[in-house]
Order: C-alpha cells, then structure tokens, then sequence
C-alpha cells in the first residue's frame, strides 16, 4: 500500500468534482419540491439523502488513498460480498412496494443491488485489462466466464424483481465487452442472443406486472387507470412546464399525488414540470459534459485497467440517465432506475459517489510511471 | 494484427452515440414542452381543478309582519365525481355500506348524469346526517371520488302549515332538465315544484356562484383557488298573517277541507288552508321512495290544495247568486212571499226543503236566514238556468280566479249552452231547481266562493286573490309590488246588494238564522252556510254532507272576506261557520287591539 501523494491531490479532477456537486446540488432542490405539498415538507427525505452524501463523500476519501490497481485486485472479494448480499436480499430481504430490494443492517436500509454496479465493472476490468492491452479481439471463451459473472447477480436481482438494475448490470457489462473488443463472431453470437432476448425474456422471466408495463408502453390507453395513467401523466408533467417551466415548487401534477413514485424513478418529472424546457437543457448538459469527462478519463487513464473501469462507469451513469429520461417522457417503458445525483435513494447516491471516487482515483493517477 | 480497432474509434462511437442520445432527448422534449405544451398544461389544469357550483341560498318568503315561513339553512351533500373514481365498486359498495343509500340508487344517479362530463359531481344524497359525515370523511381514502359539500337547504319552519301555499323545492328531474323552461339548470338543482316556490320560481332562486379548487390525484380539496360568490335569491313577503293562518290551520287539524280569508278591498290572501297537509321540509331533503309513495298514494290526497282545486257542489251558498239576479232583474222584491210546506213538487219529482216541516211563507229575507230550499226553488225556476248562469258568470264563478299559485282549478256553473256543447242534450227545467239549491251540474272551489263573499260585501267588486305582497331584493330594495287588480266590477242596484247584505247579516245575527250559533259579540259577521250532499259511488254508502260557509266582516263596512269548506263535515252551521268566527274574532281582535295601542 503506497501512502498517498500530494501531487496525486493536485491532480484531483475539478472539472468532474464540480460538476457532480452541481448535478447533486440540483437534485437536493429538486428533491426538496418532490417532496413537499404546498402546505407542509418532510425534512426526512433531504436528511437521509445528506447523510447517504457524506458517507459517499467519506467513501471517496477513503478510495482515492488506494490505488485504484489495488482495489481491482481485491474486486473478486468485493464481488462475491454483494453477491451474498443479493442472495441475502431474497432470503431476509425487507418488502417494500411488493419487492424484496433491501436489506436492513444495524437499522440502515440499503439495496445492494446498487452496489454491484460498480464493483461488476471493476471485477470486469481486472478480467480483461490484459486482453485490451494486449489487443486481443474477445472470442467466445473469452467473454464466456464474464457473462456468467454478470448474469448471475442479474438474474438474482430479477428475482428481487427490480428489473431496471438488472438491465442496467447486462448493458454495462456488454458495453465493457464492447469497449475491449470483440472478435467478428463474437458480435454474430450476441447480435443474435440480443435479438433473441426479448422473446426468451417475455415468456419466461418477465412477471405480468412487467409484461403489463411494456403493453402500456406500446398502447398508452391500454391501461388508462395503471401503467397507461401513470405513464401519462408524467408526459403531462414534464409537457405542462412549457418553455420556462411552473416555477420552483410550483409543479402541480407532483405536488397533487398525480405521478406516483416522483421522487425516485420519476423524479425528472418533477424537474421537467417545474424548470421547463430551458432548466432540462441545463439538467441534460451537466450529464453530458459528466459522461463526456468520464469518457475523457477513460481517454486518458493510466493503464488499459484504469481505462475500462473510467468507460464502465461513464456506462452505468449514461444509461441510467438515458433510461430513466426516456421513460419519463414515454420513449421508453417504465422500469424502475433512479437518475443519477437526482433521484432520492441512498444506495444510489452512495454508488454514485463510490463511482465518482474510482474516477478521481484514476485520473489523479494518469501520470504514474 | 489486422483485428485490432484503435482506441479512438471506440470514443469516437461513444461521442455520437452521446450526440444521438442528447438530439433525441430535445426533439421529444420541443414535443412535449414546445409544440404540446398548451396542450399539456391544460390537461395538466385539467387534472388538478374543479369547479364546484356555490348554490345560491334561495329567497326567503316572509308573512305579513315578517316572521320567516321559508329559509335555507346549511346541510352536506355528497357528491361523487366520476372522473375520480379509481374502482367504481370499490368506490359504489363504500358508499353503500357507510351511509343509508342503495347500491343501485348510487348506480342510476351516476347514470343518470352520464351526459354530463366526467369532471361533473353527482349529488348523490341530500342532507346527510353529521353522523354520516364523519363516517364519509374518516374513509375518504378508501373513497376516491367522494366528496361532500355543505349547500344551503330549504326549510319551513312551520312544517305543514301553509304547505298549500308555499309548496316544496326538489331536485329537478331528467324530463325537467329537457325542457326549455329548465335551460340553465343541471342535475342536482332544487326547483320550486308547487305553490309560491313553483310560480315565483325565477325570483326566488338566485345565481349561483362558483369555486375553483384544486384536487389531487384522488379527488381531495387541496386550496380552493378564486370564488365567484353567489347572489342569494329574493325574498317574498306575503299577505298571509301567520297568527290566523296558525288559528285556521289548528281548526281544521283533523278535518279534510280547506279554508280562505282575503281582504275584500285588495284581494290580498290572509289565511289559506287545505287539509290534509304534507310536510315540505321532507321534500327539500330529497325525499325519500317510501315518503314518495306515502304521498302521492294517500287517499286523503295531501299534496291536493283544496281551496283551489278542490271542486265541490257549493250547496245553499249558491242561493245567493239566484238572489242577487232575482232582485237585480225584479222578478223578486223584498216582499215577494213563496209558500213553503217542506217540498217543491215539480214535474213528476218532489223536491224537498232542509226543514221537514216547512218555513211557511217566505220572502227574500228569511229565505236566505233560514235558508229556505222550496223559495230558491221557486226563485230558480222562474229565473231559468241561463240567467243564473249569466250571474255566476258576471261574479266570476266557473271561471279562474287568478291567484298566484299554480294549478288552480276553475269551478262549473252549467248553461243550457254549456249541456248542449257537452252533451248534445237540452237543459231541463228539473235539472234547475237541484242548481238553485247549489246541487247537481254545479261544482265550485272554496276560492271561487270567496269571490262571491267578496262580490256582495264591496258590492259588485272583487280583486284577485293575491298571495305575494312584494319581492324584495337581498339588498332590501323592493322589485316587484303586486297592486291590487280588479277582477269583476259589476254595477248593482243599491238595494240589491243592501237586501242580500241583510240576509246574510241575518244568517249569523238573527236567532233564526242558520248561523246564529257563531255570533261575535262585538263584531258584526254576514254569511251564508250551505250543506251539500254529495252523491256516493258506493250505493248504499252514505257520505257525509260538504259543510259550507261563507262570510264577510264587519257587516257594515266588510273587509275581509270568508270561506271555510269542510269535506264529509255535516252541516255548514255547526261545522264550518265556526271556523270563520274564530278566523273573523282573531283579526278584528288583532286590528282593535293595534287601534289601542295607537291611542292609549
């Protein structure tokens, strides 16, 4: 273990630093109006969403003193604890909204399906770093003990059922495949696994809730009084804000109980309705200029090791931005994942900010010889 | 090494993906926010307001000396809006269990508004009990869609008095609301139905105003947003002095019948009773099937107003219109004498006087005293149907009134014209002795004969009965006032009148007189009684005798006029005039009374 640097301190990434703080401190305002009505708030929801900030910040300290190689190193032990915590999440999980996705331990709720994003993606990392580096196109072998590794918590995790971090945990992992490259019949197998996949999933894992969920996507009116209402009226929010939005804490379609689920999975609705088109061009350019610096961490990095974890983490926070934007706007069906830095959820945000930290790590470590 | 993709590239995918991910995300965005956004907004608006209608407290309707005989007071409505239901029979069997409605009344209300759009509140019960109220609240949860409202309700304070007159509102029905008279109301509104309520309709309901509140996702009040107050309704101060009409009501409690009393120089209603009565307060509240039923199948017939649609053979009362032509035209004077010997016979029947025994000979005066049958007989057949029926006509018998309450039914007098139009039949002589008693073709409500009393006590003039004084303004300023209108204004010979005044003086002052019995000492009273059989339609059966009595006072300078009819009630003398001495005594003791206190 090497003691920490200060010039590694000086080459802190300020530009990702900041511009998390302003994503996160976007999502306590806005969080703050999802939940309060217009006469009363609850200060509970913007404590617990603080305190999951400094245990993430805690966190980021105490990652950037190791060396992100070592904490890869150790990413076989760090995966199999979330894995026990998943298998411990089915066997004394806590129900919640008719889904086992938490765990209490010493009277902390968590949901370790969080977790795994992250430590799958350095787990990932240290399997392949030395094909990428090497430039060894992945044949089926190769990419083989990975999708085992993924599928397994994924389909763990569809168990809970909480499909949107299981999607979340496949494309990244395909994503990282991707990044390190494949073999021509290798793309040929998952091209058409990928086409397969939704007709394997339909009829055998998805529950007719979710299978409801996709229905009221295709047809909105299918199910005008669940899935089709919700789904809607999100649209409405987001579409009544027009161009300058409803004001700050104006939103009425929040604050009436209309959308359910508004300061989690459908938080941006609240955003959306309150900010306008103009405050969600913001919100949008603050995650593309993160994921854009993410990318140019990746670009950047040290190692071939460094680089893919960067790419897998600008993965995770691109999809969850993607997905969870699109399903609010109805471009998407509805699953639940929360947007990153925005949504209300501690295990998120502690993930998040553990996400952050591998990133500073490895960028304040590019210029290691 | 051919395989190997540089790095680059890898970041160059990701840009565009990135690109084509943020294009997408503002194209949908202009959508929904740019294009669509008026739209959205007003569905988002949509979703969170209701206009809920403030309804217009109603006009209150005042007696003479102001005490409140109708006035709204708050009761809660429930209401549920269709748009919010979540589960209708999660929403409907709530509701059904909670409060004391059928499931199936809950399920044709909302049907019955199905027209309206989904937003809309359905009443779907009236006046529920604070108990109910707090049952509904406690689970409005479990109830989305429900909602209660306070709303202001009609109410009577004296219940069944003057129910005749002041009538009833209720909730307007589908074939009301069709109609074009009902074009501005929508389901739920009370409409005045009967009596006042119904024919002053337009100026007792005010307009009613409108709140803007804000809901959320299951149909709960959040903030009300703007208000529209409502403009109450004006209000109606009538002629009717509560303190007879009380008096009256009281004496004919038990009774079927119906009494009036106008003053004879305006037309102006002082008392106006029917009986049996209905409680209109049962109806304001909604009223329920069974009290429906109760009503509407009472043999009794409650919901009838006697006094103006009830027509009844008007027995010796009818005596006067014979003497008034008699005199008028010469064919008798105040000597002419007729012998009677207890019958009439002409033809090949026997008419038969009230008094076995006979009057013996009889001029004009005693006749209408004693009330003598074989001298009206003789006064009858000599004057001939059509000349009575020309009086009748003149005095305003047969036809309608005009009084301001709805559904007044006009009386019969028959003319030999009128029994050749209705039954292509000539008009025999016998048939107009049974007339000159007040039998037989002739049918007469209670209002058309105090008409008559009116006719003889201003000599020739009468007013029509006027109910309504004056409709005042919320604001106190007075909208309408209802002068008097003549009716009929017959030039009579003064000695004409000046006889049948005496008769009927006679009749309650002279010892003879049928209704001696109901003298007032310090007032002079005139009248005439009558006691009209009525022909059973059971054979065998038979009914008693419609007890008539009609009166003026004082008989020097009258002032008010009287009729009291008491149905089956047996004689005129001893059931009906005493009903107008306590009703005469009590307005005269009220007037002398007043005079004191002027002058002490």
């Amino acid at each position: 273990m090497m003691r920490i640097d200060k010039r590694r301190l000086y080459h802190l990434d300020w530009y990702l630093i900041i511009n998390g703080l302003a994503l996160f401190a976007i999502g306590i305002l806005n969080l703050i109006s999802a939940t309060s009505s217009f006469y009363s708030g609850s200060y509970n929801y913007i404590m617990k969403q603080l305190i999951a900030f400094l245990i993430g910040i805690i966190l980021i300290f105490v990652i950037i003193y190791y060396d992100y190689r070592v904490i890869a190193s150790h990413s076989k032990w760090l995966y199999l604890s979330a894995l026990l915590f998943i298998v411990l999440v089915l066997v004394i999980g806590m129900i919640a909204g008719g889904a086992k996705r938490w765990i209490s331990i010493l009277g902390i709720n968590f949901q370790p399906s969080e977790f795994m994003k992250p430590i799958l993606v350095l787990y990932l990392a240290n399997k392949l770093y030395e094909k990428k580096r090497d430039n060894i196109p992945l044949g089926l072998k190769d990419i083989s003990l990975p999708i085992f590794l993924t599928m397994l918590p994924a389909i763990l995790i569809v168990k809970q059922p909480d499909l949107g971090t299981a999607v979340i945990i496949v494309l990244t992992c395909l994503a990282i495949l991707w990044f390190v490259g494949l073999k021509k019949s290798t793309y040929t197998l998952l091209i058409s696994i990928g086409a397969l996949s939704p007709f394997i999933l339909w009829e055998y894992l998805m529950k007719p809730y979710q299978k409801m969920r996709i229905l009221s996507f295709i047809n909105i009116d299918a199910d005008p009084s669940g899935f089709g209402y919700h789904a809607k009226q999100a649209m409405i929010a987001v579409g009544s804000g027009k161009f300058l939005g409803k004001g700050y804490m104006a939103g009425t379609q929040h604050k009436l109980q209309f959308i359910p689920e508004h300061h989690t999975d459908f938080i941006f609705t609240v955003f959306g309705e309150e900010w306008g088109f103009v405050g969600s061009i913001v919100l949008f350019a603050l995650f593309i200029s993160f994921i854009y610096r993410c990318l140019k961490i990746s670009q950047t990095a040290h190692d071939e090791l460094g680089s893919i974890i960067a790419f897998g983490m600008a993965s995770i926070i691109y999809l969850q931005f993607t997905i969870n934007v699109l399903m609010a706007i109805h471009l998407a069906p509805v699953v639940g994942i929360p947007l990153p830095f925005i949504s209300y959820g501690g295990s998120s945000l502690v993930t998040m900010l553990v996400s952050v930290g591998i990133l500073l790590n490895i960028s304040m470590r590019r210029y290691m010889f | 090494m051919k395989e190997e993709t540089p790095p680059l590239n890898k970041y160059k995918w990701c840009r565009l993906i990135l690109i084509i991910t943020i294009a997408v995300l503002l194209i949908r965005l202009w959508d929904l926010q740019i294009m669509k956004g008026s739209e959205m907004r007003k569905l988002s608006e949509q979703n969170r307001i209701r206009i809920k209608k403030v309804v217009a407290p109603r006009g209150v309707i005042y007696d003479k000396t102001g005490k409140v005989m109708a006035d709204t007071r708050p009761s809660f409505n429930m209401y549920v809006t269709p748009e919010d239901i979540k589960d209708f029979n999660q929403t409907v069997d709530g509701l059904a269990r909670l409060i004391n409605i059928d499931r199936e009344e809950i399920v044709d209300k909302l049907k019955a508004a199905s027209g309206f759009p989904p937003s809309f509140p359905v009443k779907i019960k009236s006046d529920i009990s604070m108990d109910e109220v707090a049952k509904v609240e406690a689970n409005r949860v479990y109830l989305p869609g429900v909602s209660i409202q306070i709303e202001p309700k009609r109410n009577y304070p004296y219940g069944k008095m003057a129910a005749h007159v002041l009538g009833y509102v209720s909730e307007i029905n589908s074939e009301e609301l069709k109609s074009k008279g009902y074009k501005d109301y929508s389901p739920g509104d009370f409409i005045g139905k009967y009596g006042l309520e119904r024919n002053y309709e337009n100026y007792l309901r005010g307009v009613d105003g409108e709140k803007r509140v804000e809901v959320d996702a299951i149909g709960r009040e959040v903030r009300t947003l703007d208000v529209k107050e409502p403009i109450p309704g004006n209000n109606l101060y009538l002629n009717i002095d509560m303190e007879i009409q009380t008096l009256a009501e009281k004496a004919l409690e038990s009774k079927k019948g119906g009494c009036i009393a106008l003053e004879t120089k305006t037309g102006a209603v002082i008392a106006l009773v029917s009986r049996p009565s209905f409680d209109p307060n049962k109806f304001s509240a909604g009223i329920t099937k069974e009290d429906w039923k109760e009503v509407t199948t009472d043999k009794t017939h409650p919901l009838q107003n006697r006094v103006i649609q009830g027509r009844y053979p008007p027995g010796s009362v009818f005596k006067i219109v014979l003497a008034l032509k008699a005199l008028d035209v010469g064919i008798l004077n105040e000597r002419t004498n007729f012998l009677c010997r207890g019958s009439f016979p002409f033809g090949n029947r026997v008419f038969k006087c009230w008094k076995k025994g006979g009057h013996g000979n009889v001029a004009i005066h005693r006749g209408i005293v004693e009330s003598c049958d074989v001298f009206f007989y003789n006064v009858g057949v000599r004057l001939g149907i059509d000349r009575i029926h020309a009086m009748a006509d003149s005095i305003g018998l047969g036809k309608l009134t005009g009084i301001d309450l709805p559904g007044e039914k006009q009386g019969l007098v028959p003319s030999s014209e009128w029994k050749k139009k209705t039954f292509g039949e000539p008009w025999y002589e016998g048939e107009t002795v049974s007339v000159s008693i007040g039998q037989g073709a002739v049918w007469l409500t209670p209002i058309e004969l105090a008409q008559l009393a009116s006719f003889v006590a201003n000599e020739g003039v009468t007013f029509t009965p006027q109910i309504v004084n004056r409709i005042v303004s919320p604001e106190g300023k007075a909208i309408k006032v209802f002068d008097p209108v003549m009716n009929t204004n017959v030039k009579l010979k003064k000695e004409v009148i000046n006889t049948v005044k005496e008769g009927m003086k006679g009749v309650v002052n002279e010892p003879s007189g049928t209704a001696y019995g109901s003298r007032i000492q310090n007032i002079n009273m005139s009248g005439k009684t009558g006691t009209a059989q009525v022909a059973s339609l059971e054979k065998g059966k038979h009914l008693g005798d419609h007890a008539w009595f009609i009166a003026f006072a004082p008989a020097e300078a009258p002032s008010i006029s009287i009729c009291v009819l008491v149905e089956h009630g047996g004689h005129g003398s001893s059931v009906s005039a005493p009903i107008a001495k306590i009703i005469t005594e009590n307005i005269y003791k009220t007037k002398v009374e007043i005079k004191e206190a002027k002058n002490p």
